[in-house]
């Protein structure tokens, strides 16, 4: 006598829930589609008007009167990001520590400092620029000082967060030992989290130049402001010239700086 | 002197430690057995202000100083640097935010502490590259740094190769006996605590059942095998 084998199970269709899912999700696409105006054969027809901006913009103007004016403000963009991200650190240390389990002194001061860390996140760099240009003037200062607020909100929330991840027994034996809150984030919380806070320093500041470009746009100094100027003056054999700098700029800081976070996770 | 009386602890409703009472003098190495969650470790943490316990009494001179079976040195730091961080009870801030700022007394007393445990050698290297031995030790060696009176040990050599494992209790031994401090150590090892502990409690579900030199104890398995809840 042989047992009757197992029947596999059948397979089931779709459930109502997958249904309704999928209804909403094309729904939406279709609502967005809408409300943007796309449009590809706008695209197509508007070839021409295309064509004339490259006609105007290629070749590139690389005489010394553009060239020399374009690198000296994509320095000035990189000096924007060096200091937005250099002078975030000191605020965005203190936050980050208490902004961690392992380092805040209560709940209080922890759901104070998420709450604030969340707020300079959530605005932009670019409404931060345009508010100190209305305080400070146009020019690269405000475009520092708009960094260093939204730098201050992310870098902080990235370090509270690599500082959660830790083991907590070094700080605990300290605590044991009496040390103060600030002595254990000092002597175990903070040298275990020294390579992933580089490492994060480094991504922030390659985040920071490209962000400084745009700010440029809205008047806060730099190359984005040339870009910006050769725009209104129809220049665009000009602007490609300032826009292959970017590149270039972009290019050396991504590259050095993924550079040097290799070295130091090895 | 380190007197623990009644102490009681629960998570959530279960009761982990019922009644646990301890004493363990100045120059006795005390073992603490018994089987995988009886509360051995939450009684040590109870004792060392890492838990807070529902009830009971915990006397003791000054501050204990703990060592873990995770060791947890920071390995990226010195010998010597991890050794002076069990001073930071004592320090102001000014002196304590870097490990630079560590006065030059404090690295002399450090030092000495390295000595004590053999690795004075070692004391520049960073915690990281000692074996776990060593690391052990340098861990003690903070613990002495602090100049703590009582020394409580989570299962201080279960990470560690059985003559690692004989070295390190044999120093924690010999610091109880020679400097006469009230040494509590869990261990799972009941051949190492005939061999060194003064006295052994046995602890079956958060209550202390046992309480013994070990020449009177003639059977220690029987704490394991009643043990398991
Ligand atoms: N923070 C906690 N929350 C909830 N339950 C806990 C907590 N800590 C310990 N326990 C429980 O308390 C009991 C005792 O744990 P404890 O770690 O003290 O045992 P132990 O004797 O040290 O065991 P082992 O020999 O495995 O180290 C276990 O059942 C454990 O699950
Ligand atoms: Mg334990």
């Amino acid at each position: 006598m042989s047992t009757p084998r197992p029947a596999p199970p059948r397979r089931k269709g779709p459930s109502a829930l997958a249904t309704v899912i999928t209804v909403v999700v094309v729904g939406v696409h279709v609502l967005a589609w809408q409300a943007t105006e796309f449009s590809p054969a706008t695209l197509v027809q508007g070839w021409r008007g295309m064509a004339d901006f490259f006609a105007q913009a290629l070749p590139p103007d690389l005489s010394g009167e553009v060239l020399g004016p374009s690198v000296a403000a994509a320095l000035v963009t990189l000096c924007i990001g060096l200091l937005g991200t250099t002078l975030s650190i000191p605020f965005a240390l203190v936050l980050a520590l208490l902004a961690a389990r392992a380092t805040t002194p209560g709940v209080w001061a922890y759901q104070a400092a998420r709450s604030l860390l969340s707020f300079l996140r959530a605005v932009p760099d670019v409404v931060f620029a345009l508010v100190f240009v209305t305080a400070v003037g146009l020019g690269p200062f405000a475009g520092v000082l708009a960094l260093i607020f939204h730098n201050t909100g992310v870098m902080g929330k990235l370090w509270a967060e690599a500082m959660e991840e830790i083991d907590l027994g070094p700080r605990d034996a300290l605590t044991v030992a009496g040390a103060s809150k600030i002595q254990s984030a000092a002597h175990a919380v903070l040298p275990s989290v020294v390579p992933q806070f580089l490492g994060l320093l480094l991504y922030r500041f390659d985040v920071n130049v490209r962000s400084s470009l745009v700010l440029g746009l809205v008047g806060a100094g730099g190359i984005g402001f040339l870009i910006n100027q050769s725009i209104r003056l129809f220049r665009f054999d000009e602007m490609v010239t300032h826009i292959l700098v970017v590149l270039v700029l972009v290019i050396a800081v991504d590259q050095s700086s993924a550079y040097i976070r290799r070295r130091i996770a090895t | 002197m380190l007197e623990v009386a009644g102490l009681r602890k629960s998570y959530a409703g279960r009761v982990v430690l019922d009644d646990f009472d301890l004493v363990v003098r100045p120059g006795e190495l005390v073992a603490l057995l018994g089987a995988n969650g009886c509360g051995k470790s939450t009684a040590l943490r109870c004792v060392a202000g890492l838990e807070t316990p529902d009830g009971g009494r915990v006397v003791m001179d000054g501050r204990p100083a703990m060592v873990f079976q995770q060791i947890h040195l920071v390995k990226r730091r010195s010998a010597l640097d991890n050794v002076c961080a069990g001073a930071l009870g004592r320090l102001p801030l000014r002196h304590s935010l870097a490990p630079v700022l560590f006065p030059r007394d404090l690295r002399e007393e450090a030092m000495t502490c390295l000595d004590r445990v053999g690795l004075a050698s070692r004391a520049g290297e960073p915690a990281g590259r000692l074996s776990g031995g060593q690391q052990q030790r340098v861990a003690i060696a903070r613990a002495l740094c602090q100049r703590a009176r009582v020394v409580l040990a989570d299962e201080p050599v279960s990470a560690l190769d059985p003559s690692a494992a004989d070295q390190v209790v044999a120093l924690l031994a010999d610091l109880a006996h020679a400097q006469h401090l009230a040494v509590g150590a869990v261990l799972h090892q009941p051949a190492l605590a005939r061999r060194y502990a003064d006295r052994v409690v046995g602890m079956v579900s958060g209550r202390a059942v046992v309480d013994a030199p070990p020449a009177d104890i003639a059977d220690l398995d029987v704490l394991y095998a009643t043990g398991t809840p």
